[in-house]
């Protein structure tokens, strides 16, 4: 009797672990699947002026790449908005600190044309910033703001933070909380290691 | 014996099953810090009567406000350059459609900008009433997140339209005008095609 006991309870352990086992696989295997994205380097740019990106171009920033994807920081801004500007030495200082764990941080300005290729750079000077100014430049912006996420109304800041795996983890319209979006990187790098 | 340490163990089983079950459906990738920061009203529903101080200070309510065939709820910025781009069309638009019966209301929910600096932005610019929505209140409960960004209300107070005036903040570049197409097909009885649409703008300052 204690004998049949014992066996039942290594089979029912068994049982059990195998079915837990599946489980969290499927939840990872759905968390790190491939992008089937190209790729975008966000390395320091040799020159402030603003790199013009079109709808396409968008696509590829958030496709990112293929073969290593790694989660990405996408930040929409402009020189003319308040908030903007505030948030960002935090944005830069969150780049700084997350590169090295490969989070990609893009910075897309919504700047107006009559003033993107002198207010950018200017800026971006100022703040010393090491990344690739981004210029969106479009004439209606409409399906790039659909593009990135349905749910999004047009609103900068607006800073949005995607897994590896493509998957939306945290976004805020408004001046971002740095302690907030650091947590949401913390969380998002822990749950994938 | 045997039966109840069977019984013990498929019940902590199932236990846990539903705790991983249970762990899989909660805000994972997709929870907490995701979504607009108030709830969005849905098109379609209807929009409760409120109260809110003018740059005056007279008590406005949308009930006194409102137009026999419509109201606008514009949300504005005084500083915002998107709304500058904007402050002429918003007017025009507004004394025609007032015309036709459809009122405009500018709402103002910013909490960094001062209420002397509201109102004269309000009277350098617009005839139409400018509500501030302190705290605002307003802004969270239509779901709005930044300037400028149209609200447009039937006669019984319903969502038929929220977004953009237009697809163009240069107006010689504007070749869509969702909210003038809606206006103009609320007041010939028409479905107003085109119910949500999205533009950039500047987020609303809420209190922290």
């Amino acid at each position: 009797m204690k004998r049949s006991n014992s066996q039942c309870a290594l089979l029912c352990t068994a049982l059990f672990l195998s079915l837990i086992l599946t489980g969290r696989q499927a939840i990872f295997a759905q968390e790190v699947a491939p992008s089937k994205q190209n790729s975008v380097k966000t390395a320091a740019p040799a020159t402030l002026k603003p790199l013009e990106i079109d709808l396409e171009g968008l696509k590829k920033i958030l496709q990112r790449d293929k073969s290593s994807p790694h989660p990405l920081l996408l930040n929409f801004w402009a020189t003319w908005c308040d908030p903007c500007r505030e948030e960002f030495p935090d944005l830069l200082k969150i780049e700084a600190d997350y590169r090295k764990r490969n989070l990609d941080f893009v910075a897309v300005s919504f700047d107006f044309s009559e003033d993107v290729q002198t207010a950018v750079p200017e800026f971006f000077k100022q703040v010393k910033a090491d990344v690739t100014p981004y210029w969106l430049n479009i004439p209606d912006p409409e399906p790039a703001i659909k593009m990135v996420d349905p749910n999004w109304t047009g609103g900068i800041p607006t800073t949005f933070l995607f897994d590896a795996s493509g998957n939306l983890v945290f976004k805020h319209t408004g001046r971002v909380h740095a302690a907030e979006l650091r947590a949401a990187i913390d969380k998002m790098l822990n749950a994938t290691r | 014996m045997r039966k109840h340490l069977i019984f013990a163990l498929a019940l902590a089983l199932s236990t846990l099953l539903l705790a991983v079950t249970a762990s899989a459906q909660a805000p994972g990738p997709n929870g907490a810090g995701v979504g607009p920061s108030a709830t969005t009203r849905s098109i379609g529903s209807t929009v409760t009567d409120f109260t809110l101080v003018d740059v005056n200070g007279a008590e406005q309510s949308l009930a006194k406000l409102k137009g026999e065939k419509g109201t606008v709820l514009i949300f504005i910025s005084a500083r915002c350059p998107v709304v500058k781009a904007y402050n002429e069309r918003m007017e025009q638009l507004a004394k025609e459609y007032k015309a036709k019966g459809i009122n405009f209301v500018g709402i103002n929910s910013n909490s960094s900008e001062p209420l002397d600096e509201v109102k004269a932005h309000a009277s350098a610019h617009y005839t139409f009433p400018v509500l501030i929505d302190k705290g605002n209140k307003i802004a969270d409960r239509l779901g709005a997140e930044h300037t400028p960004e149209v609200y447009f209300l039937d006669a019984n107070n319903r969502l038929v339209y929220r977004g953009r005036i237009d697809n163009n903040r240069d107006q010689s570049l504007v070749s869509k005008r969702e909210l003038t197409d809606a206006l103009d097909a609320v007041l010939t009885g028409k479905v107003v095609a085109v119910t949500e649409t999205a533009a950039v703008g500047c987020s609303i300052r809420r209190v922290e």
